[in-house]
């Protein structure tokens, strides 16, 4: 396709934004294609005119110098304090990320306070930002995090560890959950719990009115995501898609739910002064709380499962298991590291998957004729009443095109984010080291430029014609891209196929007649702005 | 369905590849027979020719990684699928030949850098006994292309 052609234009200009750095996804890429050092200075540098060879084609200013950030355009200190604690833009940072890239260009700056931030909401210059990232790159401060690991004496996991503690840990845990083919089998493991969600989901329509209709779909899948990764990192069951669910569980979900109630706080906790705390204690105690929750839940299950090793071994049985017990087996990692990895894994891999579940099944509902092509390839491959595993998926390309469109249109994490480890031309702007980056995902998912009829969902644009078929596709990258990269993708993808598939096998779903449309806000991650209520119809 | 498969048994210190199981540890290649070598020349950035040997079996990354050939930023995921740094482009008589490519590869191809029609994934080539005296090429990096171009060589 055009890529051959494209690489070195600069297409698809757009906009962007500015985004906040949110749990999540622990993204990131690769030692390659570095610029040559500048200096290290502070941000706001004075003007610097460089040689024309530092700077890529497409970087390149009319004027053939490089400007400083103090020439770069984005919205006044006062007007984005206004915007986001006065008009309560952070529930709304994926729409201000598409205004401000309209307001002002693919590239511009923003103030939160203390913070400083350089938004990038061009898929080229993301590409050159993210092929040029050092072994160890680092995606925001993460200093609250930190601080209370070292407060309680925990140790930090996969997205609040940096440089070689971040890269120790993470050589040993993308060795067993990255690679398509170790994730492949959790086939089996993964379609035990979507059995459960189909019987849950005749479970709960039975009690609707109209015998069809499940309100509010997210709670469903919330603990769909919930059991399915638990049943992956823990090897175990947790019992979430029984009608009683355990207290252990039920206690763990409250944990969660804090942690992502108290978004706007702790998101921030980080900027806020420490002495502040004196005055305004809630938030910091309030986020000392759920991850208080979410630690003694891994604890408890990590706990657990030494113990049976333990029981295994002093039996002089042979030792056998998944991921946790060949870690613990293995002592690659110190329990505490994997306690911290279990706690940040499950945190990170439950949201993001049940809201996806959700938009996908929604936009499904609200496009019957594509939900029918999807259904009937489906049934062209594997029938009604096989369950699929993940080595049927290649047969499947609108499965994996309708969860890739959907990450389009509602990428759970709107935008990433991004420390320069050196000094960088970005857009004709010298950006110095230590400059925060957003990278602004929403915005270039949106660009007509690189998804034509990009406001339309069509799970077809993701379905290549044969295997030269190549697809630009820089503009949409909802897993991040490199060595900082979701390491939990195979899994969500996993996931996110055999639930789609088996739901469909079973159901045509509907919107509710009763439901508006529903739209995105930014809660931490882009979530329904209201409750979907879908009516599962059974196939003829 | 298929049976589970126990991450344990991939032992400390070996990595399970693509193409099986393989040595992280490469000491033992000393000890293999010719037969079960073939020789692979690499066409690095700077248009420098490597030759090197690597065992039947093994991946484009770890003859790279077990060899310590000096290609930057080659392979920075290991093999997981994460990046697309161990992007290595063939000759059209040996892509024809190739393992055919999955979804997940395709996926990490369409965000290389300098893809052509015959680009694949290191990582995902494991070397046959057909492959022997096969020449691939590391594509330019991006700092390449700028100097290209800053010199009038834009390249199409």
């Amino acid at each position: 396709m055009s890529i051959f052609t494209n690489i070195l234009q600069n297409s698809c200009r757009k906009t962007l934004l500015l985004e906040p750095e949110s749990f999540h996804m622990l993204c990131n890429v690769a030692n390659f294609h570095r610029l040559p050092k500048l200096s290290s200075q502070a941000p706001a540098a004075e003007e610097k005119v460089l040689p024309e060879m530092l700077m890529q084609p497409q970087a390149r200013p009319k004027e053939g110098r490089v400007k400083s950030l103090k020439e770069m355009p984005g919205p006044k200190t006062f007007t984005n304090l206004v915007e986001f604690f006065w008009r309560d833009g952070f529930s709304r940072i994926h729409e201000i990320q598409q205004q401000h890239t309209k307001q002002y260009g693919k590239i511009f700056k923003s103030h939160f306070g203390p913070q400083f931030v350089v938004s990038i909401a061009d898929k080229d210059m993301v590409a050159q930002v993210l092929r040029a990232e050092s072994e160890a790159p680092q995606r925001a401060n993460m200093e609250s995090w930190k601080e209370y690991r070292d407060l309680r004496g925990r140790a930090t996991g996969l997205i609040s560890a940096e440089g070689q503690d971040w890269l120790k840990m993470r050589s040993v845990l993308r060795q067993k959950i990255m690679k398509p083919k170790d994730v492949a089998v959790f086939s089996s493991d993964v379609n035990a719990v979507v059995t459960d969600l189909i019987k849950r989901i005749h479970s709960l329509r039975s009690q609707a009115a109209d015998g069809k209709t499940v309100n509010n779909i997210n709670d469903l899948y919330f603990k769909y995501a919930m059991e399915g990764v638990a049943s992956i990192l823990y090897e175990a069951r947790l019992g979430c898609l029984q009608s009683e669910i355990p207290q252990q569980s039920l206690e763990y979900i409250a944990a969660l739910h804090l942690m992502f109630s108290m978004f706007k706080t702790t998101m921030y906790a980080g900027a806020i002064p420490k002495w502040l705390r004196i005055i305004i204690p809630k938030p910091w105690i309030e986020f000392c709380n759920s991850w208080d929750g979410l630690f003694k839940f891994s604890q408890i299950h990590v706990d657990k499962k030494l113990s049976e090793i333990q029981a295994q071994l002093d039996a002089g049985e042979e030792v056998e298991g998944g991921l946790l017990t060949h870690l613990l087996v293995s002592k690659e990692m110190t329990v505490e590291e994997i306690y911290a990895n279990m706690t940040e894994m499950l945190l990170a891999g439950v949201d993001t998957t049940s809201f996806t579940l959700s938009w996908s099944s929604y936009l499904l509902a609200r496009h019957p004729q594509v939900q029918q092509a999807v259904y009937d390839e489906v049934v062209r491959n594997l029938g009604r009443y096989q369950a699929p595993i993940a080595e049927d998926i290649s047969q499947l390309p609108l499965i994996r095109g309708v969860v890739k469109e959907t990450l389009r249109l509602f990428p759970v994490l709107p935008g990433n984010g991004r420390v320069m480890h050196e000094d960088m031309v970005v857009g004709g702007y010298l950006i110095p080291k230590g400059t925060q980056l957003a990278l602004c995902h929403y915005s270039t998912s949106y660009e007509d430029e690189c998804f034509p009829a990009a406001l339309e969902f069509r799970p077809e644009r993701w379905v290549r014609k044969d295997n030269m078929d190549r697809v630009d596709n820089f503009g949409s990258i909802p897993f991040g891209y490199g060595i900082r990269s979701c390491i939990g993708k195979r899994v969500a993808e996993l996931e996110l196929h055999l639930a789609l598939v088996q739901m469909l096998q079973n159901f045509r779903i509907d919107v509710s007649p009763h439901s508006k449309p529903v739209h995105a806000k930014t809660h931490g991650l882009l979530s329904p702005a209201a409750p979907i209520n879908l009516r599962f119809v059974d196939r003829e | 369905m298929i049976s589970k498969q126990t991450p344990l048994r991939t032992l400390r210190g070996q990595r399970h590849t693509a193409c099986g199981f393989s040595r992280a540890f490469s000491s033992s290649t000393g000890t293999l027979r010719s037969e079960d070598k073939v020789t692979v020349h690499f066409i690095n950035r700077d248009g420098e020719k490597i030759t090197t040997e690597g065992k039947i079996g093994d991946s484009l990354l770890d003859v790279v990684v077990n060899k310590n050939l000096d290609i930057d930023g080659f392979g920075a995921c290991e093999g997981t699928l994460a990046c697309s740094t161990c992007h290595l482009i063939f000759d059209e008589n040996i892509f024809k030949q190739l393992d055919p490519v999955t979804d997940e590869e395709m996926d990490m191809l369409d965000l290389a850098y300098g893809l052509t029609e015959t680009s694949r994934l290191g990582c995902q080539i494991c070397l046959s006994k057909s492959m022997n005296g096969m020449t691939v090429s590391v594509p330019e990096g991006v700092a390449d292309v700028r100097q290209a171009a800053d010199m009038g060589l834009t390249p199409s």
